[in-house]
């Protein structure tokens, strides 16, 4: 029996398992936040039958109504009609761009991990050049030389970050493929791809997922910051950062303009951090 | 023990009772799980004397590593002893409080576990976390601590300088095993628990760590408890032995009276599970001459 | 009569942190049709490389390795892992060698669904269900039926090793090659372990190539002793021999050890 030489005392394990309790709280929390965005961006054009794109200067900077519940921005057009839309954009291309970066870099972590040929090494130094950019960099960089648009942002994320899920999942590939189990299962007769499929892809789906709760928050920055500096997604497209952007000359006036998109982007971030957390722990309670 | 100085005056003597250096009584020691409660270790009495090698010898999940944490005061916060003392060198250490307890380990009761790879922090030297457990409980300088430490290394059979500038990572799981010997034998404790301290090493090295001990305790006259799952194994080198199974001790014995006297048939299963080599070419052989 | 397994001449090195690490020198031997060959070795003997060079797992540096005439260790692919059907393995741990994911089942059938159309003569009756297939590996290996639900972190030491057996004996190999299959065990179980290897020898006439670093499982199991010493063999005898003055210093050691 393996004793626990720090001696853990009763009083300890207790606030242990309190913490955990109080972080699955706020994991909840977490999945409330970011279930609240993605029902406005499916049911707030429904609910709001407002035009996100019609500009209409003789409504610009109403205040709150019943038309227009949080208002118009500069050029007359719904403030919450513009958010719902923005939220499909945002989440949307946020949620392309991971599926993107999933499909790439997993499969050649896989192959990279279990095969380990010459191509590894030249690929693995491929992957460094690519990976010490910072992605931030890249994407600006990227955007500045092919014309600023949400494609091309898009674009320049998933070039940069499959990289990540390709390391991680080559890592635990490279020590999993060690252990006994594996090599039992390769002197029963299996074939690689049975190998990778129902040894190997159990053990890399709790890591990624781990991975991708915190990647989509940050991702979602990326494209509002480079939106707001103007080189994600251009007017009229109603994107989060660029109405922060939109919303900057009428800071001292109309706040609400850079307020609203500000915390949406704000509360989406903080919640995918929550959930990346909760998920993080439920998935380290299960493994042995 | 004290010599009386010359005087020749003649006394009742006293019956001189060598007190035991650890004492289990009926010692009881639950399992808590959610509303479950299961016992680990039922009505367990044995009295270890100075100097004595006592060997607990049982199969996994027998309670022989949960009487060792036990004593030690090292048990997971969902099992407890329910009933009985432990008494070392007289005193009731599970009343204790925590601090006082932490303070016998090491110094009083030392430790060897069969994970020797646990026994050292992997990214310090050897010869930094020798010096460290000596100047934690007693009060030396450096240099006495280093020149201390070396002697040990150089008992325990290691080349004591190389050693002593290694990291764990950079020595054989035998040499481990011998330096984490050392190092809890340094302490000079009344007790040493040695929780299966060969099981995870091959016969050569095991056979070196267990003649180490025996060298250490007759430097030390320490008692041993040593803890194990062979029966066959532990006879050769301990005083008792003492078999347990479900958490009950089955039989105790003197070693050298064990294999004659053992009684009760879960210590004759022990026995005949491991068969004597040398029985066993004598058999093949005399088959042999028979076939020839 | 042609030996089951012929090797030559196995070399491995591993090249560790810029030191070579020599695993195997020259290492040859051979087992016949429903023997047992036994290999006493520490840690640092090379019998681990030893194991996965003979199952392919590895490539040597040089030497090569003969199934029943085939050479192992030129095929590659398909090839090789049809031959794989006549050579199977029981690791040491059994914690480690079953996926903790898969319940017992699936380990179990793993080589079977492998080999789909491979039927050894003791599942001739079973094999047309996965259920009764399953259920009779695990009963010729002492355990019953409700364990195939069960995961490996809720069997005991042993009963994981006994699953470990029964994988390794359904797609009924010539050779089964035990890697220290008691060494993780408790003395009490590691005699009915040795019981049930013996009678699943006799019953399906395989051949062993028993490995350990006790050399009195090894006695008790094998007909011929071979004992290795840092990457060598140091030492080959009959049963019978092992008391023998002619013996090796080293097997002398590991006598003494024992005793």
């Amino acid at each position: 029996m393996r004793t626990v030489i720090t001696g853990l005392t009763r009083s300890k394990a207790g606030r242990k398992r309190w913490s955990r309790s109080r972080r699955s709280r706020l994991t909840t929390v977490g999945i409330s936040i970011l279930a609240v965005m993605v029902l406005l961006a499916f049911i707030g054009p429904l609910m709001v039958h407002n035009d996100p794109l019609t500009v209409n200067m003789s409504e610009r900077l109403l205040a709150p109504s019943w038309q227009y519940p949080i208002g118009t921005d500069h050029l007359g057009r719904c403030l919450f009609s513009r958010l719902a839309a923005g939220a499909q954009t945002t989440l949307g291309i946020a949620a392309l761009a991971l599926a993107a970066v999933m499909i790439i870099g997993i499969p050649i972590g896989l192959l990279e991990g279990y095969k380990r040929g010459r191509a590894d090494a030249v690929l693995m130094r491929m992957v460094d050049a690519i990976g010490a950019f910072p992605d931030f960099i890249m994407a600006i960089a990227f955007t500045g030389f092919l014309g600023p648009s949400l494609t091309n942002l898009m674009l320049s994320i998933i070039l940069v970050n499959w990289i990540g899920y390709a390391r991680v999942v080559r890592s635990i590939v490279l020590s999993e493929r060690e252990k006994e189990y594996v090599l039992a299962a390769r002197a029963a007769g299996c074939s690689s791809w049975t190998i990778i499929r129902r040894h190997l892809l159990p053990n890399i789906i709790s890591p990624v997922i781990v991975l991708a709760a915190l990647d989509i928050g940050k991702i979602i920055l990326i494209i509002a910051s480079l939106s707001y500096v103007g080189l994600g997604g251009q007017p009229p497209s109603p994107e989060w950062g660029a109405m922060l952007n939109d919303g900057r000359p009428y800071f001292q006036s109309n706040p609400s303009l850079m307020i609203y998109p500000g915390l949406a982007i704000m509360l989406v971030v903080i919640s995918c951090n929550l959930i990346s957390e909760g998920v993080r722990d439920r998935l380290d309670v299960k493994s042995i | 023990m004290n010599q009386a100085a010359g005087k020749s005056i003649k006394r009742e003597a006293p019956i001189v009772s060598i007190e035991p250096v650890l004492q289990l009584e009926n010692l009881y020691i639950c399992a808590d799980k959610g509303k479950e409660h299961r016992l680990l270790v039922k009505d367990l009495s044995l009295v270890i004397r100075p100097g004595e090698t006592f060997a607990l010898v049982g199969e996994s999940g027998s309670g022989k590593s949960v009487t060792a944490s036990a004593v030690l005061g090292l048990l997971p916060h969902n099992l407890q002893v329910t009933e009985g003392h432990i008494l070392l060198s007289g005193e009731d250490i599970g009343r204790l409080p925590d601090k006082k307890r932490r303070k016998l380990r090491g110094s009083k009761i030392g430790f060897v576990f069969q994970d020797y790879q646990s026994s050292f922090t992997p990214f310090i030297k050897l010869g930094a976390q020798l010096i460290e457990t000596l100047r934690s409980h007693r009060s030396c300088s450096r240099k006495e601590a280093k020149q201390a430490a070396l002697e040990w290394l150089e008992q325990a059979g290691l080349p004591a300088e190389r050693v002593y500038e290694s990291y764990p990572f950079q020595l054989s799981g035998g040499q481990l095993q011998r330096a984490a010997m050392a190092s809890a034998m340094m302490l000079e404790p009344a007790l040493l628990i040695a929780d299966e301290p060969t099981t995870a090493l091959d016969v050569l090295a095991g056979e070196r760590v267990l003649d180490l001990l025996a060298k250490l305790q007759a430097k030390t006259a320490c008692a041993v408890l040593l803890i194990s799952h062979d029966l066959r194994h532990v006879m050769k080198r301990a005083d008792t032995v003492a078999v347990m199974r479900h958490g009950q001790l089955l039989e105790q014995n003197r070693a050298d009276r064990m294999e004659r006297d053992a009684g009760h048939p879960y210590t004759r299963m022990l026995l005949e599970a491991k068969p004597d080599l040398m029985e066993l070419e004598r058999m093949h052989q005399s088959t042999l001459s028979a076939e020839a | 009569m042609t030996p089951l397994l012929t090797v030559h001449g196995l070399n491995k090195t591993y090249k560790e942190k810029g030191r070579s690490v020599h695993a195997l020198r020259d290492v040859s031997l051979s087992i016949n049709s429903g023997e047992c060959v036994g290999v006493v070795g520490e840690s640092g003997s090379g019998k681990s490389t030893l194991v996965r060079l003979l199952l392919a797992l590895e490539q040597p540096d040089s030497g090569e390795s003969l199934l029943d005439g085939v050479p192992m260790l030129s095929l590659k692919g398909k090839k090789l892992r049809e031959m794989r059907q006549h050579m199977q393995v029981v690791f040491q741990d059994p914690s480690s060698a079953l996926n903790q994911r898969l319940p017992i089942w699936r380990s179990v059938m793993e080589p079977l669904d492998n080999f789909k159309h491979v039927l050894p003569a003791f599942l001739a009756d079973v094999r047309h269900s996965r259920l009764e297939t399953a259920k009779k590996l695990l009963e010729m290996v002492g355990l019953q039926a409700n364990h195939l639900e069960r995961y490996p972190y809720e069997l005991s030491g042993g009963q994981k090793q006994r699953v470990a057996i029964a994988r390794g004996i359904s797609l009924g190999p010539k050779l089964l090659i035990c890697d220290e299959p008691t060494s993780s065990l408790d003395v009490s179980v590691q005699a009915q372990m040795l019981k049930l290897l013996t009678a699943l020898k006799r019953e399906l006439g395989m051949a062993y190539l028993f490995i350990s670093h006790d050399i009195t499982a090894v006695s008790i199991m094998s007909d011929r002793f071979i004992v290795m010493k840092e990457g060598r063999i140091v030492d080959r005898f009959s049963r019978g021999q092992l008391l023998g003055e002619e013996r090796h210093e080293y097997t002398k050691q590991l006598l003494a050890a024992a005793t």
